[in-house]
Formats: C-alpha cells, sequence, structure tokens
C-alpha cells in the first residue's frame, strides 16, 4: 500500500531538498526546482482526485500510524485498566470535504510558484519557505487529529511570516509581526479549545473492558465525532470510576466554551468581523504571490476548519447559535462590501470582498443543512481560485504600473487587452456571474438558508446587489475609461505571465459550468456531516 | 405528426455560442471574417428556428421536453435542458431574426472599428444566451440565462470602453437590473422550498398554480403567491426598464447602435415580459400581484412616454419610447390579456429594431445623435426616411401597420377590465404618435437652418449591406401585425392553448386610430416643415418642460437617496474600521508592550534595586501573615 497522502503532503520537501544543495546566485535553476517542486503535489493531487473518484469511494483513502504516546499517571487508576496514555496520532485522510481543498491548494499554489517569477532577490530562501508553507497547507486539510492539525495549522505561519517580513513590500515588517502575533493568538484559543474537546470527549477505552483495559487520551477526530454523537454510549464505554479522572465530559458550559474559542480561533483566521484588520496589512504588504497563497488558501483554513473541526464535533452548539451564525455572516458580507465600495487601493478592495464573501461561507454554515454546506465549501474553493487570478493580475499590474491604486489608474483595456479582460472576468466570477465559479456557490449558501431563516437569507441577497457594485466600480475604473499618458508605453502580456492566468479561469469556468466537480467528491463527507447534525438534535 | 425540427432545438443557441468561442479564442486566425462567422452563425439559427415555428403552427401542439441531470445531491436536483411551446418557438424566431439582421448590419456600421472581432463575438454570446433563456424548461436555468444576457448587454454598452460615458452606462445597466434580479432570485428561494419535489420547472409550477384549490393543496397560500408574483415581477422590472428601475435602459444608448436595436429594443428588454408571461399562472392566481403588474406596466408607459416628448437625443426618444412599449406589454399582462402582451413584444420587435436601425444609419452619416443637430439633414437618405418613417407610422399605432393590430388588442382587453387603464394607454398612444412625428420631423423634414454648425457636406445613403436589414424590418413592421387581428383570434388560440374569441371593438379601433392621427398632426403642427417653433409652446409651460426635459430627476434621486449614503456610510465605516477597531487592537498590542516595560524595568540590573525590592517583597508576605492571623512561628 502506497501512502499516497503523506506523499503529497510532504512532496514539497523533495524541491526544499534540491534547493538546498543549489548555490543561491543560480537563480534560473533555483526557479525551475521551486516551480517543478510544487507541480508534484499537482500532480498527486490530480492523480488522487481521479482515483477517488473513479474508485467512487469519496473517504476512502486514509493513513494512519501511533505516532506520540505520553504515559499519564498510571497509579491513580491502577486496578481498573492496564495502562493511561495520551496519544497523538498521525492520522491523515481526504474525506469529507478534504479532497476539493487539497486539489485546489495544490493548484493555487503551483500557479503562485510560477507567478513568483517576480521574485528578484533571495530567490532561493524564497522558493524554501514558500515549498514548507505548502506542506503546511496541504497537512491541514488532511489531519483527521486535533493535534495533528494543529500542528500544520502552526506549521504555516513560520513560512508565511518570514515571506512576508523578507519580500514583502515597504512596512512589511510591521505586517509580518502584525500577522504572527494575531495569527498566533487565536492558534492559542484553538489550542485551549481542542484541549477541553480532549480532556471532555477524548477519552477512550481501547482493547477488552476491564483491567486488561488501555485508557487513551486522544485527538482523533472520528472518535471525538462518534463519541459527542451518541453521549450515552459514550459514558458507557468507561470504566466505572475513570469518569472521575473526566470531570467535564458533556458538559453544557465546557461545550459552549469550546464553541467560542473555536468560533474566535477560526474567525481570526477566516476572518470574520471584528477580527479582520491583521489580513488587511498582508494583502497590500506581502508580494502578490505569497497573497495569492494568503488569500486563496490559508483564509480557507479558517473556514474549514470551522466545519471539519467545529461544526462536525459540536453539531448542538452550532445548531443552537445558527442565527447568531447567520448575523455574523451577513454582517461580513454587508460590512466587507461597504468597505470594499470605498477604498482606493485595488488590494485593498479585494481584500475587504474576501470579508464579504467569506461571509456566505457563514451563511451556508449556518444553513446547516447539506445545500448550504455544499455552497461554503463551494464558495471556499471558488473564492480560491478567483482571489488567486486576482492578485495574480494586481502583481502584473504593479510589475508594470508600480501602484495599485485605483484612482492613479484607468483605461488600461487599450495597453493591456489581456489583462484586462481577465481582471473583468475574475471580477464577474467575484459578483456571482453565472457559468462562473462564485454563481453556484452563493447560490447554494442561499438555498441552503432560506431553508432555516428565511429572513437571513433574503437579506443575503442584498450581498449580491453590493458585490455588484464594487466590484465594478474597481475594475471599471482600472481597465475602463480614457487612457493615462503615463501608461502608453505599457508592455503586453507575456506568455510566462499568462500561463497561470489562464490555469486559474479555466478552474474558475469549469466549477461554474460543472459544480459537480466540486459536489461530488464531498457528498458523502457531508451526508455523513448532516446525520450527526440530526442524531444531535 | 412527428417533431422533426424540435429535437434539434439545441442546436439554436449552440450556433451562435460556437460562433462566440471561435471569435474569442481564434481571435488572430479569423479577424478577417469576424462578421461573416456572425451573420452565418445567427443566419443558421434564423433558418432552424423558423422551421421549427413552421412545424409547429402546421401540427404538434405538445410541449417537448429533455433535461439532463446539472447538480444534483440531497434534495437537489438541479437539470439543464430545452421546452419547446409555441411561445418559445415564437420567441426563437423573434430573436434569430432580428439578431441576424443586426448582424448583417453591423458588418456595415462596424466596419471601421478594429475591436470588431470582439464585437461580434459578444453578438455570439449575447445571442447564445438569449436563445438559452427563452428554451429554458426551469427557472433555474433562465435566471442563468437571465444573468448571461444582462452581462452580455453591459459588456456591449461598454464597448467603446474608453468613454466615460460609457462606462458609467455599463455599470448602471448591471447594478439597476441586478436588483431587480435578485427579486427574482429570492423568488427562487421561495418557489424551491416550497414547490413538492424542490422543483422548479415551469410545468410543475403549472401544475401546483393551476388554481387556487391546487396551489392550496400543496401548502401555498394567496399571500406567499403574491410575494412570488411580485419577487418574479421584480425582476422584470429591473429587465424591462420598468418604472422605478427604468433609469438604466436610456443612458444604455452609449452601446453601438446595433446592438441598442438587438439588446435594448428588440430582445433582451422584453425578457422580462416574457418572463411574466411565462410564469403567469402564479400571476394568474393573485389578483394584487396582477394589479401591481398592470399598474407599473400602465404608469411607466405614461411616464416614459412623457420624457420622450422633450429629448434632444435621437436615441433616447426611441430608448424612453422603448419603456413606454415595455409598460404597455406589462399593461396587458397584468390585465390578463397574455396573447396581447405578447403580440405586441412581437410586433414591437421588429418596428421598434427598424428605427433603431434607421437611427443608427442616420446618426452613422451625420455623426451625431442631437435631433435639432441632425435638423432635416436625414432628408437626402431615402431608403432609410422611408424605412423609418414606416418604423414611425407602425409604433404610431396608424392602421393597417402592425403596432395598431397589437395597440387596439391591448386597448381592447384594458377596455373590458379597467377603463382607467384604458384611459391611460390612449394616452400613451396619443404621446406616443407624438413624440414619433416630432422626431420624424425635425430629423428628416425640417428645411436646413443657415446657423447649425457642422459641415455641410453631402450625406449618403449607407451601404446596402444597412439598408437591407432596414427594408426586411419594414417588410415585417407592415405585416406582423395581420397574425393576430381583432377578426382573427387563431393567434390567441396558439399560444394559450385555450380556444379563444374574436375581440372585435369598433369603439376601440376609432379611437386608437383617430388618437394615432391626431398626435401625428399636433406633431406635423408643430414640427413639421412649415410649423410653429418649438420654444413658443414649451415656453408657455416651462416648468412642467423643464420637469420633462430632466426626466423627472429620478436619477437625481437616486443618487440623492441610494448613492450617496451608500458612499457616506462606507466613509463613516472605512474611519469606523481604521480607528476604533482597528484602534483597539493597536491599543491592546501597546497596552501589551508598555506592561512588559513596566517589568523591564525593574530588572535594571543594579544590586541595591534588587535588594530594595526583596526586602518589599518580604515585607509584604510578613504582613500578609499577620493578617491572615496564623502567627508567625
Amino acid at each position: 500500500m502506497i501512502p499516497w497522502l503523506t506523499l503529497l503532503a510532504f512532496s514539497p520537501l523533495v524541491g526544499v531538498l534540491l534547493l538546498s544543495l543549489v548555490p543561491s546566485d543560480r537563480v534560473k535553476l533555483l526557479r525551475c526546482i521551486g516551480i517543478a517542486a510544487s507541480l508534484l503535489p499537482l500532480l498527486l493531487a490530480f492523480f488522487i482526485y481521479a482515483y477517488v473518484n473513479v474508485e467512487g469511494q469519496g473517504s476512502s483513502l486514509t493513513e494512519r500510524y501511533n505516532w506520540i504516546a505520553i504515559p499519564l499517571n498510571i497509579e491513580a487508576i491502577q486496578p481498573y485498566v492496564q495502562s493511561w496514555a495520551f496519544e497523538i496520532d498521525y492520522h491523515l485522510s481526504i474525506g469529507g470535504l478534504s479532497l476539493p481543498l487539497v486539489v485546489m491548494t495544490a493548484i493555487v499554489t503551483a500557479m503562485a510558484a510560477w507567478a513568483s517569477l517576480t521574485i528578484k532577490q533571495r530567490v532561493k530562501s524564497y522558493y524554501i519557505w514558500f515549498l514548507l508553507l505548502e506542506v503546511g497547507m496541504l497537512g491541514v486539510f488532511m489531519a483527521r487529529d486535533l493535534f495533528l492539525f494543529f500542528l500544520f495549522f502552526e506549521w504555516t505561519l513560520v513560512p508565511m511570516f518570514f515571506l512576508i517580513g523578507i519580500w514583502g513590500f515597504a512596512k512589511r515588517e510591521k505586517a509580518a509581526n502584525r500577522f504572527l502575533v494575531y495569527n498566533g493568538l487565536g492558534s492559542a484559543l484553538l489550542l485551549v479549545a481542542f484541549l477541553i474537546l480532549t480532556v471532555t470527549a477524548g477519552l477512550a477505552v481501547h482493547g477488552d473492558a476491564g483491567a486488561s483495559s488501555h485508557l487513551v487520551y486522544s485527538g482523533d477526530l472520528e472518535q471525538m465525532i462518534r463519541q459527542l454523537g451518541d453521549a450515552q454510549s459514550f459514558v458507557n464505554t468507561l470504566p466505572g470510576p475513570a469518569s472521575s479522572f473526566n470531570p467535564f465530559y458533556l458538559s453544557e458550559a465546557w461545550r459552549a466554551t469550546a464553541f467560542i474559542l473555536l468560533l474566535i480561533a477560526f474567525g481570526i483566521k477566516l476572518p470574520i468581523f471584528p477580527f479582520h484588520t491583521w489580513m488587511l496589512r498582508v494583502h497590500v504588504e506581502a508580494p502578490t504571490p505569497v497573497v495569492m497563497l494568503h488569500s486563496g488558501v490559508l483564509l480557507k483554513m479558517g473556514a474549514y476548519g470551522l466545519i471539519q473541526f467545529g461544526l462536525a464535533i459540536l453539531p448542538q452548539s452550532f445548531a443552537s447559535w445558527s442565527t447568531v451564525l447567520a448575523i455574523i455572516g451577513l454582517v461580513n458580507i454587508v460590512y466587507g462590501a461597504l468597505l470594499a465600495y470605498v477604498q482606493k487601493e485595488l488590494r485593498l478592495l479585494l481584500a475587504y470582498s474576501s470579508i464579504s464573501h467569506m461571509g456566505f461561507v457563514l451563511l451556508g454554515i449556518a444553513a446547516m443543512n447539506d445545500i448550504g454546506l455544499q455552497g461554503a465549501v463551494l464558495q471556499m474553493v471558488s473564492h480560491g481560485f478567483i482571489s488567486a487570478l486576482f492578485f495574480l493580475l494586481v502583481g502584473c499590474l504593479l510589475e508594470r504600473t508600480g501602484t495599485s491604486r485605483i484612482d492613479e489608474l484607468g483605461g488600461l483595456a487599450n495597453r493591456l487587452p489581456f489583462l484586462s479582460a481577465l481582471l473583468l472576468l475574475a471580477g464577474l466570477a467575484s459578483l456571482g456571474l453565472p457559468g462562473l465559479s462564485g454563481f453556484m456557490a452563493e447560490l447554494l449558501s442561499l438555498l441552503g438558508l432560506y431553508g432555516q431563516l428565511p429572513w437571513a437569507a433574503i437579506a443575503g441577497g442584498l450581498g449580491i446587489i453590493l458585490s455588484a457594485v464594487y466590484v465594478l466600480r474597481g475594475v471599471l475604473a482600472i481597465t475602463y475609461g480614457p487612457l493615462d499618458m503615463r501608461f502608453a508605453q505599457l508592455k503586453g502580456t507575456q506568455a510566462v505571465e499568462a500561463l497561470p492566468a489562464v490555469v486559474l479561469t479555466f478552474a474558475i469556468i469549469l466549477i461554474g459550468v460543472l459544480p459537480a466537480v466540486v459536489t461530488i467528491p464531498i457528498e458523502q463527507g457531508i451526508e455523513r456531516m448532516i446525520h450527526i447534525i440530526q442524531a444531535g438534535r | 405528426m412527428e417533431s422533426v425540427y424540435a429535437q434539434y432545438v439545441w442546436a439554436v443557441p449552440i450556433a451562435p455560442l460556437l460562433a462566440f468561442l471561435v471569435l474569442t479564442l481564434m481571435r488572430c486566425v479569423v479577424k478577417g471574417s469576424a462578421a461573416f462567422i456572425g451573420v452565418g452563425s445567427s443566419l443558421i439559427a434564423c433558418v432552424l428556428s423558423i422551421l421549427i415555428l413552421l412545424e409547429r403552427l402546421s401540427a404538434s401542439t405538445n410541449v417537448y421536453t429533455v433535461n439532463v441531470e446539472w447538480l444534483s445531491f440531497g434534495a437537489v436536483h438541479f437539470e439543464l435542458g430545452y421546452e419547446l411551446t409555441n411561445l418559445n418557438a415564437l420567441m426563437l424566431v423573434i430573436v434569430t431574426v432580428v439578431s441576424t439582421l443586426v448582424n448583417l448590419y453591423a458588418k456595415g456600421y462596424m466596419a471601421d472599428d478594429e475591436r470588431q472581432t470582439v464585437f461580434f463575438a459578444y453578438i455570439g454570446l449575447f445571442t447564445f444566451s438569449m436563445l438559452g433563456l427563452v428554451i429554458s424548461p426551469n427557472l433555474l436555468q433562465l435566471y442563468i440565462f437571465w444573468e448571461l444576457v444582462g452581462v452580455c448587454s453591459f459588456l456591449l454598452i461598454g464597448f467603446w470602453y474608453e468613454r466615460p460615458a460609457a462606462r458609467a452606462a455599463a455599470k448602471k445597466a448591471f447594478i439597476m437590473t441586478r436588483i431587480g434580479d435578485v427579486g427574482l432570485l429570492i423568488a427562487i428561494l421561495i418557489l424551491f422550498w416550497h414547490m413538492p419535489n424542490h422543483a422548479l420547472d415551469f410545468q410543475s409550477i403549472g401544475q401546483v398554480f393551476a388554481s387556487v384549490d391546487t396551489m392550496s393543496q400543496y401548502g401555498i397560500s394567496a399571500g406567499l403567491a403574491t410575494w412570488i408574483a411580485s419577487l418574479i415581477f421584480l425582476g422584470a422590472i429591473g429587465k424591462s426598464g420598468q418604472f422605478p428601475l427604468h433609469t438604466w435602459l436610456p443612458d444604455a444608448m452609449e452601446g453601438p447602435t446595433p446592438i441598442s436595436a438587438l439588446i435594448h429594443a428588440a430582445t433582451m428588454v422584453a425578457a422580462g415580459v416574457y418572463l411574466v408571461a411565462r410564469t403567469f399562472d402564479i400571476f394568474q392566481l393573485s389578483q394584487t400581484a396582477m394589479l401591481i403588474v398592470a399598474s407599473v406596466g400602465g404608469f411607466t408607459a405614461i411616464f416614459a412616454a412623457t420624457i420622450a416628448i422633450a429629448q434632444r437625443d435621437m436615441k433616447r426618444i426611441l430608448a424612453y419610447s422603448t419603456v413606454s412599449q415595455l409598460g404597455y406589454m406589462m399593461l396587458a399582462l397584468g390585465l390578463g390579456a397574455v396573447t396581447a402582451g405578447i403580440f405586441h413584444l412581437f410586433t414591437h420587435a421588429f418596428f421598434k429594431a427598424l428605427l433603431f436601425l434607421g437611427a443608427g444609419s442616420v446618426i452613422h452619416a451625420v455623426h451625431t445623435q442631437n435631433i435639432f443637430q441632425i435638423n432635416g439633414r436625414g432628408r437626402s437618405m431615402k431608403i432609410t426616411a422611408w424605412t423609418f418613417a414606416i418604423g414611425a407610422l407602425a409604433l404610431s399605432g396608424v392602421p393597417p401597420l402592425s403596432g395598431f393590430w397589437s395597440k387596439d388588442a391591448i386597448l381592447s382587453a384594458a377596455w373590458e377590465s379597467n377603463k382607467l387603464l384604458f384611459a391611460i394607454g390612449v394616452v400613451a398612444a396619443f404621446l406616443t404618435a407624438f413624440y414619433m412625428s416630432r422626431l420624424f420631423f425635425i430629423v428628416f423634414t425640417r428645411a436646413k437652418r443657415v446657423h447649425t454648425e457642422g459641415t455641410d457636406s453631402p450625406i449618403h445613403e449607407s451601404p446596402a449591406v444597412m439598408t437591407i436589414p432596414l427594408v426586411v424590418l419594414a417588410v415585417l413592421a407592415v405585416v406582423a401585425g395581420f397574425v393576430y387581428t381583432p377578426f382573427y383570434s387563431g393567434f390567441e388560440t396558439w399560444i394559450t392553448g385555450v380556444a379563444a374569441s374574436d375581440h372585435t371593438n369598433v369603439i376601440v379601433i376609432i379611437v386608437s386610430t383617430i388618437v394615432a392621427l391626431s398626435g401625428i398632426g399636433l406633431g406635423y403642427f408643430i414640427y413639421g416643415p412649415n410649423g410653429v417653433r418649438e420654444d413658443r409652446w414649451s415656453n408657455v409651460i416651462k416648468p412642467l418642460y423643464h420637469l420633462v426635459e430632466r426626466k423627472y430627476y429620478v436619477d437625481e434621486l437616486y443618487k440623492l437617496f441610494a448613492v450617496y449614503p451608500l458612499k457616506v456610510l462606507g466613509k463613516v465605516l472605512d474611519v469606523f474600521d481604521r480607528y476604533i477597531i482597528d484602534g483597539i487592537v493597536r491599543y491592546t498590542a501597546s497596552c501589551t508592550v508598555q506592561f512588559g516595560k513596566l517589568f523591564t524595568r525593574i530588572q535594571n540590573g543594579q544590586l541595591q534595586s534588587y535588594g530594595l525590592l526583596s526586602l518589599y517583597g518580604f515585607s509584604a508576605l510578613l504582613l500578609l501573615l499577620l493578617l491572615l492571623g496564623k502567627g508567625l512561628w
């Protein structure tokens, strides 16, 4: 049995290894290795996508090894069980919501690696950090153990910190600091939440009941979902006195605490208003290929975590808070849209538009049904491609004009027809034009939400008007209108730049025309999740 | 009889789609033959749709549906496909005929434009989307194409992207129609959750909303039906430029004139009327919704007609006329006269496309759209002038041209159900005749006055490639009306599927004829070759004239009550975000730092201060112990 998932997650390390062997002045070779190394996980991801779909088993691929076992004070519990330990498993799986997100990550990363040709300084260390970041991102979307997930989640912070801080624009260091501190805070909350969950619901008896059994604390996701889903039999499996070592399990107060911690921790990443200010700086200060990853993939980690490690574990809490989630989503949508409408800097406009779009993910989650969740995942994937395309184009724009301020640009369609056309297409995708990926995502989110909270879905429709308002304002101001004389000499788009843009455009159109490419692989996972939600009611 | 051509309905939209793909993806290869590809593809679609229409006229009246599963999970089963009804078949012919003629016309009109390929590609995409809309078997697919025609309209309005006016108009068109679109979207959300099996196809809708009984049987209350119908109508208001979302349509005239003829006169703007007709079952069950449709339609008809009287831009006059005529169609639908509404859509498509193309022909020659600058210079363009006259007469409702018959059908329906709406219809008809004669006489007959600026170079007739479509459309504008006269109701039976009686109403015929002729007469009196000067009468009613000339200040009201508040709110929130939200974050961060600094100061490396601190600490501990009262030893 070949460990495909491990190969996928760690395949970028091949590139890291090769890069470290090449002297840092061989820039061309370094770039080739960097790009080639990002193609490796892309190929593997495609292979796995094809494999899983041909086999027709959404969660067939899974890898699990015992990894860390920390023995606990056995004397305290001696007569009842043989051993007592805290274990972390190395557990990867492509089921649940993972597959489309993994494929999206691999595509966006490869395109961002290609777009990194604009990076001129310290290419070697850039690509090393870049590939390390990819490992973290892929790992996040496949980990099935709370602590493994947490490790990958943290892993992404370090390369990201350096990528922003070294290769960013003028205020890069401040932005990198802000990023690290804010996300570190989120991670701390996440860790607390995970510890609460493990201590309260992560206890299980392995082996036969009685004196020869093993009592294990673990952050195994499947086990936790199972145990919380069927509380009574969970209690029954524990040896009588063991419950005294586990005084919190199932308590309402701890459940609510864990929920709120998770909401804030993932909410910072998502981001949820008012925890969004850190990402504005990253959008403006980080180099554009890194923003492609940040806006395209890293924000999705928050949304993904919220569903896979929040909703699945604590469905009751989500159900009783669904109205609040919907309101937060609506606030995100409207707040982001209004702010995007008045921005003068295109990158800030896009940052606020991300906040607005992530609101639809929250609406989809608040729907608590398969339609809404499908919509949420579609929105994650779709927004990943759209914002990656946007920032790729912004990068090309910055290369040429040196500015991405809306009020300084204008009439670029004349000199840069290809780039302008794609910018317009990205804009249309972003405002939810049918035939492009954003439409079905937003439709399903609202459709699902209407089944649960009709008023919220109708209010969400407002977001669809507002997105047209701010997207067209920004995109048309840049591409349409009379050409400024300063830009009369701009060079047209080159094939090298065009390639990743074409790939991303193709993905956007493909999902728009055939949304089933995203919905089918996650159908089983979502069905299970709905089952859990309904059982919890 | 077997349906031979009906099974190839899918090929009708595919032909223009292929044209679009070829023109977009192989732009460099096909550069020279863009117009050829455009005309060819639409001609194929046109021939096929005519064959389909003929087949349906001769025999089968059953609905022909094909569906393919598109997206399916859980309760969601979205399908794509096509459906052929008599109404659809008629719409297919309208769209493809106008599209073919406009493609042909554009070959001449856009001959000098270097972005011709893009232009024909966009037209291909539009024609595909419009045909896809027409043959949609369910509301979701209709919505998809509804949005796509909207975006094509947007792209083509902004075709000359370097003009700031075109940019503004394109943006406005998209946003204004989107406000309506959201209404339609919400209607879809409601229907999805209340229809049995979450069905969104028109046949199921027809079954559920067949009567009040079936509706309540499926648990849909009358109030809900009113909401659904009204929300669908909101979509139609946006697309068909009805009050109060009409402001985008006149601005849309910034686009190339062939586009105005195709999209903003004949086809897309009529999609709203088509939508209401297609979902008419829902409307029929709600008196309130019907009243809303009729009132909005009637009001728009008269409202836009008054504006058209005082405009100076040739295309804008026609645009307001379109808004007014679409209001007429809505009025008909609101009165329950679906056939009359569709019939007016049918005739209007031809004569309004004709008028726009005629206007384009003049504009192409004289390079201005201001009628007072044209000032009779259109006279030397014989074919354009004559065909334009035919179009104008048809629009004014002069018998026996097509516009007369369709207007008559609407007015007879109004006469029977609502005399107030009848009166509104008559006044609107009078105004229509008046502004059309004003337009015609100023552009084509006025004596040349010396003071007009611009060159007095001779004006030539447009090339044949542009005049042929004019002639064809002129013929259609004359004959299209005989499909459905007061004396022959086969058309109504064919469209609705219910046997209908003739609607001969002599009073209405006489009234509408008199009204049309008197409107033209008044126009001739004021604007004819020997007419009085315009300012003479406009001075008499100056405030009113000014109000109409400024389009009742609707744009200004939107600016005041929607655009500015949004901008101000955004700005306020921007400050809030920057200084309050981010301020709190910064403050928290700096607090932490300050706190840290406080304790850094203690670690200053001086032995004395450490000693002092230890002493303080020791005393504090002692004090604590004493206070707790446990004693020292």
